[in-house]
């Protein structure tokens, strides 16, 4: 971060105004000329925090993706899938055991589990064909789909919301001032705040078990360079079920919890895929922080998008993963 | 056969290839130091060193592969420091890989059509060559002159090794080319293929200069006049191939007290 | 790359012996009967089958041509092709005649198709541009990126591509006194566009553009260490590609009367990749074995499956597992497979030569 700093002053400057603009608005009163100006604050509150917590869903699945492609270099165009799968999994255990934390945990066991047959058994022979997996991973997600269209149809699920999730949480945002001196706050969903702490979290995990455990060292030297992998005596093909399993369960838990404040439905699979499509080349592909950080901006982009500018909501994405491509095709998160 | 250059410019009495300051980092890794050099035009250089001297970064920093993190690079008294690799190329700069770089998928004829269109105008013509082109004459020349005649219309995917590794050099020849980089053109070949090399290098035309890098000493002490030494991405040494053979720094650190065969 | 072959008879750019004819003589005999029968066929073929069988095959076979051009000649799969045929096909409903008077600028034919190509080609050309700077890898999921962004675009925006619903009343125009919404001139029309795109890219495959583009294929690094600019002509590759898809698009729209976000949607945009791929990347006419296929599964697909007792609604596993068989035991598609068995059916003396 320093080093960015010294590289381009100019760029942290603004940054760094924009940074203090943002907390302003955040945490004081809004005068009248302003809420008249650009709306309530209220709404710019939850367009901020919904962006938040949509980029904490759009981090666990793009992570898993990069995560797979950073290793194996797989494009796994079936992540979505796996999402979707996930979510129909999860929804099956939370209702019929009437516990969501069971539905979570059976969306990751069994997606990863699918994770490791595909990787044994499909991708283990396709080493080094990049071009050939991707075009499998596609196929896998039209069958995968399309199974799942016969399963469950067309209707939308809804995984309900466990008891200890549910109801507003007040946070110290203050909206307005009542007459009496009162300060108004903010009511915010606990759900979304709780896939925010839970997507910190598994982020933060993650990245312990990258820089600080044995296995997570072997990962991160086998993404910059994968024959040293080998020639370290590691067991590459562990090594890549392991990985592969772990990124699909983790699209499958966040199935389970976009399924909770989302839906599910035929398409969402295809939605979450181009999300973390837009968000792995806005952060760098096989970037962890840079997932973070694509996550986010899309997130952020996403909801803004719909609540200030509703009819190009979906042109502001674009426009920004234009700009990355046009400006900094490797992405912002990673070096030249 | 090998057309001489028409029209390509330089600036005075300039050297073809002139490098001033130059240093590339990779993250914390200095691949090469402050390395500077002159070739005059039409000299033969080698450039010697262990395994991870830096070698081949001169030559991808040469080329242009990436751009030098300090100094400058004059190709013919041009500044050639930010410039693309097809504009060093179209001006007359040449190089081989140590890795053959070819197209496996197309014919040996075609390998060489291609290098020839590529400094040519109309490189992207839509429209297909007649059988008088002079491009075409100009590859099957290339072919003849190392000895791939018999295999002209084979795919190169299918070539023995040492047949690939002079189609390499048939595409470094192609054009007009004023200055080339060869390396390791000797990189498994047998020893009738290392002799074929050797006469294909020594009877180059005098005005195309050329910087070999080898392992093999016999080869690159027979072909060069003068040698660069390189150690850990400095230049550590210069001279006459018989001035650095003898050199007793260079034989500790280097030839380990003899000649190394590969 | 295991699924992009080729092969040194159609690849090479050194033009045969002979009188300028050669080339005729090197037509397989049974590509002369293909030739006959598709010419003669509106004499005993329905007009469903000339305009829904054959016409849409031709026009899908158009446009995965345009892909199999980028993805088998210059390594580069794209997924926007699809996406630039909607972009005509919505230029076309924009700029003429459709039902939706209050968008529709009812410019005559003549007017409406070339302007329309032209922005559609200027879209997958700027598209192109996009993707070529980054890895071979990222560019299916760019092209994909863009694919659904025009279609999320087509689908909310409703000032010009009337959102939802599209256009319709979309009809092929009158000239040359041929009325061509008849079925028999419609699939004369399709059949020469298919053609001539066919011939093109086979000449230009051969051309040093393609021979270059193939070059870059192989080792980008050493096309631009022979002085080739390997940003640029692939970028010149995806704007001759695009000129492609872009008609094909404007027969599509005819074709079909009416063009709605779906058209380009995510589902046809992979399809047209399915096709490419089944077909095979290696040689121009796989798109076009590809897209019959694809068009007589869909075509006869719920009979088919109703027979073999499944819910005649699951067309879309049926592609999803023809496509991953193709891919796992024969990645150069169905022409492939016929390289590898021409030789046992017609002997190996009939074996060589080179059939596009």
């Amino acid at each position: 971060m320093s080093g960015f700093a010294s590289r381009h002053p100019a760029w942290t400057l603004v940054l760094v105004v924009l940074c203090a603009v943002l907390l302003w608005m955040i945490f004081a009163v809004w005068p009248p000329e302003l809420e008249q100006a650009i709306g309530r604050k209220r709404v710019f509150l939850s367009a901020l925090l919904n962006g938040i917590t949509l980029g904490s869903l759009y981090f666990l699945v793009a992570s898993g993706f990069t995560l797979i492609f950073g290793l194996m270099r797989n494009v796994n165009l079936a992540h979505g899938s796996l999402y979707l799968l996930g979510g129909y999994v999860g929804y099956g255990f939370a209702s019929l055991s009437g516990y969501w934390f069971l539905g979570v945990l059976a969306a990751f066991v069994i997606v990863a589990l699918l994770g490791i047959v595909l990787q044994v058994v499909v991708f283990r022979w396709m080493e080094g064909q990049e071009l050939r997996q991707t075009l499998v991973t596609i196929g896998i997600s039209i069958v995968l789909a399309d199974l799942m269209l016969w399963a469950f149809g067309g209707d939308f699920y809804q995984i309900e919301t466990p008891s200890w999730l549910a109801g507003p949480v007040q946070l110290p945002f203050v909206l307005a001032m009542r007459s009496n001196g009162e300060a108004v706050m903010l009511q915010y969903p606990l759900v979304r705040l709780g896939i925010f702490v839970a997507a910190v979290v598994i982020g933060v995990l993650m990245w312990l078990a990258l820089n600080k455990t044995r296995l997570g060292m072997q990962i991160r030297a086998g993404v910059d360079d994968r024959d040293m992998l080998s020639a370290t005596g590691v067991r590459v093909q562990t090594v890549f079920v392991a990985v592969f399993a772990f990124g699909a369960g983790l699209a499958g838990l966040a199935g389970v919890v976009g399924g909770t404040f989302q839906s599910l439905q035929p398409g969402e699979d295809i939605k979450i895929l181009l999300a973390s499509l837009v968000v792995v080349i806005v952060g760098g592909m096989g970037s962890i922080p840079g997932a973070a950080i694509g996550a986010l901006i899309v997130g952020l982009a996403e909801q803004f998008g719909s609540v200030y500018m509703p009819t190009y909501a979906v042109v502001l994405t674009f426009v920004i993963m234009v700009a990355v491509l046009a400006i900094r095709p490797q992405g912002l998160a990673r070096g030249r | 056969m090998i057309p001489v250059s028409a029209g390509l410019k330089t600036t005075g009495n300039a050297n073809a290839l002139e490098l001033r300051g130059v240093s590339r980092m990779f993250g914390a890794l200095a691949a090469l130091s402050d390395i500077t050099l002159s070739v005059r035009p039409g000299e033969r250089r080698g450039v010697l060193g262990s395994n991870g001297a830096g070698k081949t970064t001169l030559f991808n920093c040469i080329t242009g592969d990436f751009p030098p993190s300090g100094g400058i690079i004059r190709f013919f008294g041009e500044d050639v420091t930010n410039f693309q690799p097809h504009e060093r190329i179209r001006r007359g700069l040449r190089r081989t890989y140590q890795i053959s770089a070819l197209f496996a998928g197309l014919t040996v004829l075609d390998n060489v059509y291609l290098a020839c269109r590529g400094v040519s105008r109309n490189r992207y013509s839509l429209l297909r060559p007649g059988r008088n082109d002079a491009l075409f004459a100009a590859a099957e020349g290339l072919i003849d002159a190392v000895h791939l005649t018999d295999v002209r219309d084979r795919l190169v995917g299918e070539l023995a090794y040492g047949q690939q590794r002079q189609l390499e050099i048939a595409l470094a020849l192609s054009g007009a080319p004023r200055f080339v980089l060869f390396d390791e053109p000797a990189a498994g070949l047998s020893p009738t293929e290392r002799a074929d090399l050797v006469t294909i290098l020594t009877s180059l035309p005098a005005h195309i200069g050329f910087i070999i890098i080898e392992h093999d000493m016999d080869v690159a002490l027979r072909v060069v006049e003068s040698v660069t030494m390189m150690h850990n991405g400095r230049i550590f040494k210069e001279g006459r191939p018989d001035e650095i053979e003898s050199d007793p720094e260079v034989q500790e650190l280097y030839l380990g007290g003899g000649h190394a065969h590969h | 790359m295991a699924v992009v072959e080729s092969n040194s008879a159609a690849t090479s750019a050194f033009p045969r012996d002979g009188n300028g004819f050669g080339w005729l003589q090197a037509i397989h005999p049974a590509g002369w009967a293909l030739i006959v029968f598709l010419l003669f066929l509106p004499a005993f073929g329905s007009n469903f089958v000339l305009v829904q069988i054959f016409g849409w095959s031709f026009i899908l076979g158009m446009i995965a041509l345009s892909l199999m051009f980028l993805a088998g000649y210059g390594g580069m799969v794209s997924l926007v092709q699809m996406t630039v045929a909607g972009c005509a096909g919505y230029m076309v409903a924009i700029l003429g005649d459709s039902a939706i008077t209050q968008i529709s600028l009812k410019w005559p034919w003549w007017a409406a198709v070339p302007i329309a190509v032209l922005i559609a080609t200027i879209f997958g050309t700027v598209s192109g541009a996009l993707s070529v700077r980054t890895e071979g890898i990222y560019t299916i999921m760019i092209t994909l990126a863009i694919a659904s962004a025009f279609y999320y675009f087509t689908l909310q925006n409703y000032t010009i591509f009337n959102g939802f619903s599209g256009f319709n009343g979309i009809s092929p125009p009158h000239f040359l006194g041929v009325d061509w919404r008849d079925p028999t001139a419609f699939y004369y029309l399709s059949l020469f566009s298919a053609a001539l795109s066919f011939v093109v890219v086979l000449y230009v495959s051969r051309s040093p553009f393609g021979l270059a583009l193939q070059g870059t294929r192989d080792n980008a690094r050493r096309m631009a260490a022979l002085g080739f600019n390997v940003t640029a002509h692939r970028i010149a590759a995806y704007c001759f590609a695009s000129v492609i898809a872009a008609f094909a698009g404007v027969l599509l729209v005819w074709y079909q009367g009416q063009i709605s976000p779906g058209t380009a949607g995510v589902g046809p945009v992979v399809d047209i990749l399915v096709i490419a791929v089944v077909g095979g990347l290696s040689r121009p006419i796989g798109p076009f074995v590809g897209a019959l296929v694809y068009v007589l599964l869909r075509t006869f697909s719920i009979d088919a499956l109703q027979a073999v007792g499944l819910d005649g609604k699951r067309f879309q596993l049926v592609i999803g597992l023809g496509f991953l068989i193709v891919l796992l035991f024969s990645p150069d598609g169905l022409i492939g497979i016929w390289q590898r068995i021409r030789p046992r059916l017609l002997g190996p003396r009939n074996a060589e030569g080179g059939t596009p």
